[in-house]
């Protein structure tokens, strides 16, 4: 009985050790790198680093290049169904006020289709202000401007449940400044669309 | 001491709820899909919110496109079942861990800003290995 085990064994961990990796540059070009951790229970310090195809489970991986068939039908399918990429935009404001500056109302109808185009979109809105004033008004006037950028897009149609509206008052300033700085740059309402 | 575990218990559950916020949304989806979490399967409809722990599961034709709060993007092929054990993120710091269990079938992954905010921060498990992500798109195949 333990016997036949003991044959059986290596034949189900062989079953299950054909687990594999295709490492990819990323969609910038930027080739990023995986590290090996553990292989069959075991730890290691292997890292990947080049555009490959990995059997992995062996301590030392045996990566081959990608070669001329480059990847199997199966993964280039599985790469066309990865989502968009977040996408990033700024909205400025006049000091002091939610007012939007003239030339971010383009921004606004550009932010609107790229959500509409979405399937199963989240919209997180972030605010900021400048360094004039004192931080705890720059907090509630991030706030305002958030959620203004949030109302308009409720009015558009857009579900509540899809967005977040936050205030970071003058905590992450786009460009430093001293205190009490009037600097437009800063007056801003970041929107990640993913 | 009874009253003291009832108490814990109730301690207990708020810390779970408190956890099960929105880490990612499911984009699209397609063929026999299904999220399960605990004992509920639900139908992983275009904007589903995932919690962590939940797991994506497809059958011989399904297909799901996830989301993450930190950018990082899944794609879920046929016949797989994958899992979010661990996430953790804070979007103010941009900070976090995320752990993926990938039980069979296949998975194409953009890593996001949890990849990027400490070394790996973000690990895949398959049932042989456990693989430390360094910023980049990759996919991992577990045949059954």
């Amino acid at each position: 009985m333990s016997r036949a085990w003991l044959i059986a064994a290596p034949l189900l961990l062989a079953g299950c050790a054909t687990s594999s990796l295709v490492l990819m540059p990323d969609d910038e070009g930027h080739q990023g790198s995986v590290a090996v951790l553990e292989a069959n229970g075991k730890p290691t310090e292997a890292v990947i680093s080049e555009q490959s195809r990995t059997k992995l489970g062996d301590a030392t991986p045996n990566s081959k290049p990608l070669g001329a068939d480059g990847l199997k039908k199966d993964e280039a399918a599985l790469l066309t169904n990865l989502p968009p990429p977040a996408k990033s935009f700024l909205l400025y404001f006049d000091q002091g006020t939610v007012n939007l500056v003239p030339s971010s109302a383009g921004v606004l109808a550009n932010l609107r289709a790229e959500i509409a185009s979405r399937s199963g979109p989240e919209v997180e809105v972030i605010g900021h202000t400048d360094t004039v004033g004192s931080a705890e008004d720059n907090d509630k006037l991030s706030v305002r401007r958030a959620e203004q950028v949030l109302e308009w897009l409720v009015s558009q149609g857009f579900d509540r449940s899809e967005m977040s509206a936050v205030g970071r008052g003058e905590r992450d300033l786009k460009v430093a400044t001293e205190d009490n700085t009037d600097n437009a740059a800063n007056r801003r309402v970041e929107v990640i669309v993913r | 001491m009874r009253g003291i575990a009832i108490g814990l218990g109730l301690i207990a559950l708020i810390a779970t709820s408190d956890a099960a916020a929105e880490i990612a949304r499911i984009k699209t989806s397609s063929g026999t899909a299904t999220v399960v979490r605990g004992s509920q399967k639900l139908k992983p409809a275009p904007g589903l919110q995932l919690e962590a722990r939940d797991t994506l599961v497809t059958g011989k034709d399904g297909r799901m496109a996830v989301t993450f709060i930190d950018n990082t993007r899944f794609a879920v092929g046929p016949n797989s079942s994958v899992s979010v054990s661990e996430f953790q993120y804070d979007r103010t710091q941009q900070k976090g861990a995320m752990v993926t269990q990938v039980d069979r079938g296949s998975l194409a992954v953009v890593s996001g800003k949890i990849a990027k905010s400490n070394r790996d921060a973000m690990k895949v498990r398959t049932p042989n290995t456990l693989l430390g992500v360094r910023g980049t798109k990759f996919i991992v195949e577990v045949p059954q």
